[in-house]
């Protein structure tokens, strides 16, 4: 039981670390980026790419070398997020938002194959591997390397919590989301705050990415597909557009994933956890905790 | 029990020879005569993948067909007549498979001893089944062909029952008591899970303790590992491709599992043991037909190879070696190139020396025994562990 507890609060912190770009960029501008879980596979390969430059590392410095990996490739997604929304959805942001989702289907299938064509169809292997000790918590087998990643994944959602609450930056963000055009006349520059959104986003799903690879070791460019559906998913569940809400989403989905795998089996765990997409889509359309929007005309 | 290759073909070919000079040449010439011209070779065709994602193969198959011609060429041909490869490129795809064996037809060949892909090969049975051309297959193993019941149909590569049955005569043999059976939920994976789940569950021997399905291109299965080793499980057989295999292997290894792992054929390759790392790939097991580096004295037919082609033989080249021969033997036994004869001929073969055992066709056309053994990872490496003969 708590093992299974452990399964989903493991693969809830992925989910949760790539819904959180999802939520953000739908706070907004109501855009469901579609090409963000790609964004994840563009971290996961360019920390394939800084690692494999930097050539061989031992095993005693894998931890340090791969937080310092890590980092980079948050800014290299980061700034890809960045390019991303300038070149494909700035010009389309008075746009019908079908236009725009269209566009975002559009940028994802551009990165998955201009990966392929790029670094080849064949999965990858990260010559680098975090392997720890297996410690007994409560009767679930835990590796150090798993909490060290889950440690992670809290610091960066704490860290994202603090700048949207606390700074300056964060409230200018949240005032955009509120109302763009009274924001742009409080003297907020919208177009800077949304590129900023963007790279926050998009650096967390690098850091997902990155953690990906180190942890399971194998990643090819569709590896963003499913992970990108499956965090759409936790945006939903918790309540797209809220932080929080994003997060529990995430440890939620992974839980139930963990759980439905064990009461139904493998085959019918997709299913389950879609399942209870749709029903929170009918029940409660904004989620766990999503405030009720009024339809602006 | 291999090295036979150049004694027994001298041999087979031989008796063979024998055989129809002492009654088969007289007996037949009367039905042969006419429309059959005797000096003009005998035709086989080949549809291999020249282009696209298997391109790759098709050397390995094509060149290995060449060196079985040219060898039996250089001792006589058959029955006087010289034997000539025709090769077409099937691309792994239905349309193009179907545009290159009517061309094979139109070009007059007498049997196919292609087909790699399955999906490519399917279309084409039913045109050479019209053409009367007997097939043999070297590769394509999909329980679907065989569910054509097309009589012209052979296959001389491993089917998915035949997998099963040696998945679970190996595990059996090694002691397994309690087997988790994992597969991703596609007919081929599915299906060999299934089949080795049936075999498994006969009285005696070891017991069926879970079969659990995963979702395939996922990062993540220790969902579905909790579930499994809840079972208790000593021995887990994956029958999905490589990307899974590597990482299921690896998590298997890390929540604990010690006992054995055993992987299908379609999880056998370099990279799976680059995923799971080498510590949890060490001593994993495999099902696998014969390829040239597991096979017990080829050694002078992998030299053969490679002076010819300058190249390794590769996956496959053994099964096409093989169906030329094959197709020398039948065309030998039929004492021509009639279709139906050549049927029969196929049908009655006996204990025809090949890479995979002697060869005996089941009335499916089908290989009646051999065609899988068993490969362990060793030194990083997948090498022999049991022939399974």
């Amino acid at each position: 039981m708590s093992q299974l507890v452990w399964n989903g609060l493991f693969v809830g912190s992925f989910y949760a670390l790539v819904a959180l770009g999802y939520s953000m960029v739908y706070g907004i501008i109501k855009l469901l980026n579609f090409a963000h879980g790609d964004l994840y596979m563009l971290g996961a390969f360019v920390g394939f790419a800084v690692l494999g430059a930097a050539g061989g590392v031992s095993a005693a410095m894998a931890l340090p070398v791969l937080l310092l990996v890590l980092v980079l490739t948050m800014g290299v997604t980061g700034l890809a997020g960045v390019v991303l929304e300038r070149v494909a959805y700035r010009r389309l942001r008075g746009a019908p938002r079908l236009s725009l989702l269209i566009t975002a289907v559009g940028a994802s299938f551009a990165l998955e194959y201009g990966m392929r064509a790029g670094a080849g169809a064949d999965p990858r292997v990260y010559p680098v591997r975090l392997s720890g000790t297996t410690l007994e918590v409560l009767g679930a087998r835990v590796t150090l390397q798993q909490l060290t990643l889950v440690a992670v994944a809290v610091i960066l959602m704490i860290g994202l919590n603090l700048l949207v609450n606390r700074s300056r930056e964060g409230r200018a963000m949240r005032a955009v989301a509120l109302d763009p055009r009274a924001a742009a006349l409080m003297g907020i520059d919208v177009d800077a705050i949304i590129s900023r959104t963007f790279f926050l986003g998009s650096a967390l799903a690098g850091a997902a990415g990155v953690m990906a690879g180190a942890h399971y070791g194998k990643i090819d460019f569709m590896m963003g597909f499913l992970i990108g559906l499956k965090a759409f998913t936790a945006a939903v569940i918790g309540g797209i557009g809220n932080i929080p809400g994003t997060m529990l989403g995430g440890l939620l989905l992974g839980l139930l994933e963990s759980f439905g795998t064990f009461w139904l089996g493998g085959e019918w765990r997709d299913v389950f956890a879609f399942g209870v997409l749709i029903l929170f889509l009918t029940v409660r359309p904004t989620g766990l905790l999503g405030e009720r929007v009024t339809e602006r005309v | 029990m291999r090295k036979f290759y150049s004694t027994a073909l001298v041999g087979a070919m031989a008796s063979a020879v024998l055989l129809t000079a002492g009654c088969g040449q007289g007996l037949l010439a009367g039905d042969t005569g006419s429309d059959e011209k005797k000096n003009e070779p005998i035709m086989l065709g080949m549809l291999i993948p020249q282009s696209g994602s298997e391109a790759a193969i098709g050397p390995y198959m094509s060149n290995a067909a060449q060196l079985a011609v040219d060898e039996i060429n250089a001792k006589g041909g058959v029955l006087g007549r010289t034997l000539e490869l025709k090769t077409a490129d099937d691309a792994c795809d239905p349309q193009s498979a179907a545009a290159g064996a009517n061309k094979l037809v139109t070009a007059g060949i007498h049997l196919s001893i292609g087909g790699y892909c399955s999906g490519a090969t399917l279309p084409t049975l039913p045109i050479f089944a019209k053409a009367d051309i007997p097939m043999i297959i070297p590769a394509a193993n999909s329980q679907d062909l065989v569910d054509q019941k097309l009589k012209n149909v052979f296959l001389i590569n491993g089917t998915g029952a035949q997998q099963a049955g040696a998945a679970a005569a190996w595990m059996a043999k090694d002691g397994a008591t309690k087997v988790a059976l994992m597969h991703d939920n596609t007919s081929y994976s599915k299906d060999i899970a299934l089949r080795t789940q049936a075999l498994v569950d006969e009285p005696g021997g070891p017991e069926t303790a879970i079969l659990e399905a995963v979702t395939p291109k996922e990062s993540d299965y220790s969902a579905n590992i909790t579930k499994v080793l809840a079972k208790k499980p000593d021995y887990v057989y994956w029958t999905g491709y490589f990307q899974e295999g590597g990482l299921i292997a690896r998590q298997l290894r890390q929540a604990g599992y010690t006992g054995k792992i055993m992987v299908g054929d379609g999880s056998v390759s370099p990279k799976l043991i680059e995923i799971a790392g080498p510590e949890a790939a060490a001593g994993l097991y495999a099902t696998m037909t014969q390829t040239p580096d597991t096979l017990k004295g080829a050694e002078n037919w992998i030299a053969d190879y490679k002076k010819k082609f300058g190249t390794d033989p590769g996956p496959y080249s053994n099964q096409a070696y093989d169906a030329v021969r094959l197709a020398a033997e039948a065309v030998t036994k039929a004492g021509g190139t009639d279709g139906e004869k050549l049927i029969s001929a196929l049908e009655a073969i006996d204990g025809f020396p090949m890479f995979s055992g002697p060869l005996k066709f089941t009335p499916e056309h089908t290989l009646s025994t051999g065609g899988f053994q068993i490969l362990v990872v060793k030194d990083g490496a997948f090498a022999l562990q049991d022939a399974l003969q």
